[in-house]
């Protein structure tokens, strides 16, 4: 993937930087806003990554702007302003996801992984496969081998998400944030007990486990192996 | 230039106060020397000018019923009438006298009561006399003069003449020196509360407005005054409280990510070096959410936290609640009972909202016990929405109650259960921000914190 990262902060940029490129990605930094926003103008990237607070033009107008000539290229926002509505409002500004400093790599690996398979155009699913799992988007059902599977609706809504992103790594953070309504912070690592539950509901009794746990990181759903 | 000094010396309130004060002092002054003038000198004389009206009445009638003669005999009767000395002047129509002991009269006709002086030497010896006299015109054209002494009122009269310079003297001296020492009384009471506001904003935030003791107004105004800044000095004093204790729970972990970071270096093996770093990353998210959390609060406290605010369906969030934090729960084998009213809506930021219920949730199953019971309960209670949640563990005991809203305060016993002492705080912060209440109590056994909100 060619990336643009537009980050003032020098030592954090190259953190990025060496990141994105170890995880086999194309990576052109920016560290002004009015150059940031020119480069990104002028050449196409499948992928922006945009701190907030940036000289000369900011995050948002970067985003706003780039948006409102049609680009649609996925925008990540980096920031260190995390309260709810300062995400707000940088989702309402066209970006695509928001992640607040300080923030592992893992984290915006995943992130990125899952901001480029949505692309550009979200096609409507009804039906999701992973393996021998088939989830049933309309119906709210699930079947794993021919056979159903009781689930909460909440242990229906991780699934989905996870069965969505299959094959990409899910953090704790990202399911908060896709399967609860609510942004809060919770605490305590209480999404690994619910995805447990659900794992024992998926994977209990059957050869190949679906749902991978990436230490430290989050989970991944994918069939054998 | 000058005009605007002159403006500036009219707003002092003092001189104002001065000036006013000279003012009704003079005119209270005059007021009543008028009315003292009134009462000694003015009425008895004209209760004088009656009376010898009511005379003259009576000597008409008797010139008018006996002639001539019998009005001369009842003159010369009337001389030795009266504590006040008689006077009397008849004078016949060609201008002569007839019968007088008035020493003079004026030629012209007299009209209405008047003063003549009636001063009588008598072996040598001259004795005051003022004469209050009237006169009848007879159709004969004789003329009549009576009156009576007034010397006595005179006196007065001449008394409160000369009175009066004096006193105009003395009263404006008694009323420019009353208005420099009331200026000066008041001037004092005020610059007393300026002297310490400028002590307590240069830094003395300990500097209270000395009290005359007398409770008097000026003495009402600096105990509000010193009320306030012992408010003031409150809140100062426990947002320094806070930083301390800041700066020791920030500090505590940083040691330890310095400790880890400094061994790293020094390890040897490669199992030893994940294990530094992952136990560095630990501290260092431990550190990122203890400040996530204290800027939230701030920023929550200061009303910088632009609240989503709408109608939040309190049943449907304490289900979701419930539910987030059933598996934690059920590890611990807790139940949770739940008795909620169904359709309860408040006004509200649901995330906000969400966290607070959240953070009571995570108290109860954290402090609550193995295998204990969690009750939640909301209901609507009059204009208002309650929500309890209770728990079965050792509670919290009176004397921390209020204590455990405070940032970092943790309740002694509770120390080895990991935490920041944060959530509470930040329970307080929402509620307050949704102008809500929090009740800690007792649920016998177990904690119970109640939070009220306004019903949408």
């Amino acid at each position: 993937m060619h990336i643009l990262v537009i980050e003032d902060d020098a030592r954090v940029a190259e953190h990025i930087g060496k990141g994105l490129k170890s995880a086999g990605h194309l990576v052109d930094v920016e560290s002004d806003g009015r150059a940031g926003l020119l480069r990104a103008a002028a050449e196409t990237y499948d992928l922006i990554v945009v701190d907030r607070m940036l000289p000369n033009v900011d995050g948002l107008t970067i985003v706003q702007t780039i948006r409102a000539t049609g680009d649609t290229t996925p925008a990540l926002f980096l920031s260190a302003l995390a309260e709810v509505d300062e995400r707000v409002a940088g989702l309402r500004a066209g970006g695509d996801d928001y992640l607040t400093k300080p923030f592992a790599m893992s984290e915006l690996l995943a992130r990125i992984d899952v901001l480029n398979r949505r692309g550009p155009a979200i096609v409507a699913e009804t039906k999701l496969s992973v393996g021998d799992l088939e989830v049933d988007l309309l119906g709210q059902a699930v079947r794993r081998g021919g056979r159903p599977i009781d689930l909460t609706a909440r242990e229906f809504r991780i699934l989905a998400y996870l069965a969505r992103n299959e094959g990409r790594v899910v953090t704790r953070s990202m399911l908060l944030e896709h399967v609860w309504d609510y942004h809060f912070d919770p605490q305590t690592n209480i999404i690994d007990q619910h995805v447990s539950r659900l794992r024992q509901k998926v994977d209990r009794g059957f050869d190949t486990p679906l749902i991978h746990t990436v230490r430290g990181t989050g989970y991944v759903m994918r069939a054998g192996g | 230039m000058r005009s605007r000094g002159r403006g500036r010396l009219w707003r002092s309130l003092t001189l104002r106060l001065g000036v006013i004060y000279v003012a009704l002092f003079l005119t209270s002054t005059a007021l009543m020397f008028g009315a003292a003038y009134w009462m000694a000198v003015y009425r008895p004389l004209q209760n004088e000018a009656q009376a010898v009206r009511r005379e003259m009445g009576d000597l008409a009638a008797i010139d008018r019923a006996g002639g001539r003669d019998a009005l001369i005999r009842a003159l010369i009767t009337r001389e030795a009438s009266g504590p006040k000395k008689p006077f009397h002047a008849l004078i016949a129509p060609d201008g002569k006298p007839v019968l007088a002991n008035l020493p003079s009269w004026p030629d012209e006709a007299l009209d209405g009561w008047t003063l003549l002086e009636a001063d009588i030497y008598r072996g040598g010896q001259e004795h005051d006399y003022e004469a209050l006299v009237v006169e009848n015109r007879f159709d004969d054209g004789a003329r009549l003069i009576v009156g009576r002494d007034v010397e006595s009122i005179d006196d007065r009269d001449e008394l409160f003449t000369i009175g009066s310079a004096w006193l105009i003297l003395v009263a404006a001296c008694l009323a420019i020196g009353g208005s420099v020492a009331m200026s000066a009384a008041v001037g004092q009471r005020i610059d007393a509360v300026t002297r310490t506001a400028r002590r307590v904003m240069a830094g003395s935030l300990t500097e209270r407005i000395p009290l005359r003791g007398t409770g008097d107004d000026f003495d009402e105004l600096a105990a509000t005054l010193n009320m306030m800044l012992g408010r003031i000095e409150e809140s100062v004093e426990s947002v320094r409280r806070v930083s301390d204790n800041v700066a020791h729970e920030l500090r505590t972990p940083l040691a330890r990510l310095h400790a880890d970071l400094d061994e790293l270096s020094a390890a040897r093996t490669a199992a030893e070096r994940d294990r530094l770093t992952e136990q560095a990353l630990a501290e260092a998210e431990r550190l990122q959410s203890i400040f996530d959390a204290l800027l939230r609060i701030a920023r929550i406290e200061s009303g910088r936290h632009l609240a989503g605010m709408k109608p939040v369906d309190m049943t449907l969030l304490l289900a979701d609640a419930i539910e987030f934090h059933m598996p934690e729960a059920e590890a611990r084998g807790q139940r949770v009972e739940s008795d909620v009213t169904a359709g309860l809506v408040i006004e509200g930021d649901p995330n906000l909202i969400f966290q607070a219920v959240s953070n009571l949730l995570d108290n109860a199953i954290k402090y609550g016990g193995e295998g204990g019971l969690i009750r939640v309960a909301a209901h609507r209670e009059g204009e208002e929405v309650s929500i309890s949640i209770a728990d079965r563990g050792p509670g919290i005991a009176p004397e921390y109650r209020e204590r455990v809203l405070e940032r970092f305060f943790r309740v002694p016993a509770t120390a080895a259960t990991p935490g920041t002492g944060l959530g509470l705080a930040l329970v307080n912060a929402i509620v307050g921000l949704h102008n809500g209440q929090m009740e800690i109590g007792d649920a016998a056994p177990g904690a119970l914190v109640t939070l009220r909100f306004g019903a949408a």
